[in-house]
């Protein structure tokens, strides 16, 4: 049992955010069906299967949609944006930025995973940079 | 068929209540009882939902608390929660109590308070109601509730060329089907430059495209078919969908579609043997004008893309072909989160009545309640019909 339990773990949360911080952001794979999801589960969407494996998604995207939230909850200081970056087959969600100059991020423009980001109650974040042309 | 019917309904104003929980609660649920013209000792069940009373005033395990306040201690008592979508639950699960037979009267309600009222501020609400976004893949990204529908419809116009004047066509739409909603939180018509010139919360949505945080209760008795004959003026509940969609945003395949509340809806439209043409009206989930838009498209109102120029073209007034959220929404009725479902259920049952004064539809025979709860995690669709 402990073995299962270890195996649920490495693909699990802990897991992501523990990458997150080392500068991958890993979504998981369907060992049965292939299908591709952004953030963790633990049992396939898609088939039902318990086969799911890490995979590192890539690190270059598209905006699938992106907002800029200026009332922010407390804890965060606005104004900011907050986007869905299409990830090859997976979508996570992300704080975006610009340079100071750039235009507002839209949809369809090139993202890079440009760091991490941390709540005040320690919870990480992935950060996505627009590609200057 | 019928499944189960609606024989009495109450409710506060939505707006600014210094009532605590039970007292607020108390106001809606005595007048359902004297609408259907019952005695708690009528009462088999209380059904009941309250979204955030733990995190916005430490208030919790409120079912027994509220049948004290309201004479049913005794009787089996069951709280809800589903975000925004609450009430609407704990109304699905009595209609299918009382169909299944094991209570034969239940009184379903939902009471939430969200202003000031609570000594909660802007930015507290606004975290707790992001509590409802994924605690560990959204929320540590700062994302708001207006964040999350300004995601979804944001996609709708890269995909439809929505556009945000169509947007607060919504928003001046309800708010004058809310001048005659004397329960309404806001009063007052509006135009589509003042809520274009509004401050932006979320960029599509200006503060006039979003609703307010409103206190407020409602309640309905719900009997079974075969009681139902006993009381004046039962409307009849036909069908209700409930469904669920993957969280967070991200896991959606089509961001914008709000899938459950399509496959609630085909629930809902197979149970009462009817399509979306043969509705005469509905009550939406308006919590952001875009989030009426696409609701009006899941429920099969108008085609996908079309919902933002229905609005346009007046459509969906009260005086329009396909009239949406006649009781002013939560847009301008107001949106007390735990009560918002069932007050979709009051207004549908005083419409089909012919009892809902200056804002009544035309001898409406068949009306739709669509209640959304979090980032479309969760729909229920009901379908209820006028006693021929
Ligand atoms: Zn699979």
């Amino acid at each position: 049992m402990s073995a299962n339990m270890d195996e649920t773990v490495s693909v699990g949360y802990e897991a992501w955010a523990d990458a997150l911080r080392s500068d991958r952001i890993l979504g998981v794979s369907c060992s049965d069906c292939g299908a591709t999801y952004g953030t963790p589960i633990s049992v396939c969407h898609d088939c039902g299967s318990r086969n799911l494996e890490s995979v590192d998604l890539p690190t270059e995207g598209t905006l699938y949609s992106v907002t800029r939230v200026e009332v922010p909850p407390t804890g965060f200081e606005g104004p900011y944006h907050v986007g869905i970056v299409q990830v090859g087959a997976a979508r996570v969600t992300a704080r975006i930025e610009t340079d100071a100059d750039d235009a507002p991020p839209e949809i369809d423009d090139s993202v890079v995973f440009s760091g991490v980001m941390e709540t005040d109650d320690g919870l990480p974040a992935p950060v996505f940079t627009t590609e200057t042309s | 068929m019928t499944r189960a019917s609606v024989v009495g309904t109450g409710m506060t104003t939505f707006g600014v209540h210094e009532s605590s929980l039970p007292e607020l609660f108390a106001r809606a649920a005595l007048s359902a009882y004297d609408d259907a013209g019952v005695d708690p000792a009528d009462i088999d069940a209380f059904y009941f939902g309250n979204a955030m009373g733990g995190q916005t005033e430490n208030d919790t395990h409120l079912a027994p608390t509220l049948a004290t306040e309201v004479g049913l201690a005794g009787v089996p008592a069951q709280r809800f929660e589903d975000a925004c979508a609450t009430s609407a639950n704990a109304f699905k699960n009595a209609v299918q109590a009382v169909e299944a037979g094991i209570h034969d009267t239940i009184l379903v309600g939902g009471v939430e308070r969200c202003t000031p009222e609570t000594g909660k501020g802007t930015g507290e609400m606004t975290r707790i109601f992001a509590s409802a976004s994924h605690r560990q893949y959204e929320q540590p990204t700062g994302l708001t509730f207006p964040g999350v529908f300004a995601l979804l419809t944001k996609r709708h116009m890269h995909e439809y060329g929505t556009t945000e004047e169509q947007l607060a066509h919504v928003a001046v739409k309800n708010h004058g089907n809310g001048t005659h909603n004397p329960r309404a939180h806001f009063g007052s018509e509006t135009t589509v430059e003042e809520v274009l010139d509004s401050p932006i919360v979320a960029d599509p949505f200006h503060l006039m495209d979003c609703c307010p945080f409103s206190d407020g209760a409602a309640a309905v008795v719900v009997t079974s078919d075969d009681s139902a004959a006993s009381f004046d003026g039962p409307v009849d509940v036909t069908g209700v969908g409930h469904a669920t969609d993957l969280v967070p945003l991200g896991l959606k395949p089509t961001l914008h579609a709000t899938q459950a509340a399509r496959d609630a809806a085909t629930q809902a439209y197979e149970q009462a043997g009817v399509t979306a043409d043969e509705i005469d009206f509905a009550e939406v989930h308006d919590c952001f004008t875009g989030a009426e838009v696409l609701a009006s498209e899941a429920i099969g109102f108008f085609e996908d893309g079309q919902g933002g120029p229905a609005a346009e073209a007046g459509r969906t007034a009260l005086d329009g072909d396909r009239p949406i959220n006649p009781s002013g929404g939560l847009k301008a009725k107001g949106h007390p989160i735990g009560a918002t479902g069932v007050a979709q259920i009051v207004e549908l049952t005083e419409q089909l009545r012919g009892e809902a004064g200056d804002r009544q539809l035309d001898d409406p025979q068949r009306g739709l309640a669509h209640n959304l709860g979090g980032d479309a995690g969760t729909t229920v669709i009901s379908i209820m019909e006028a006693r021929t």
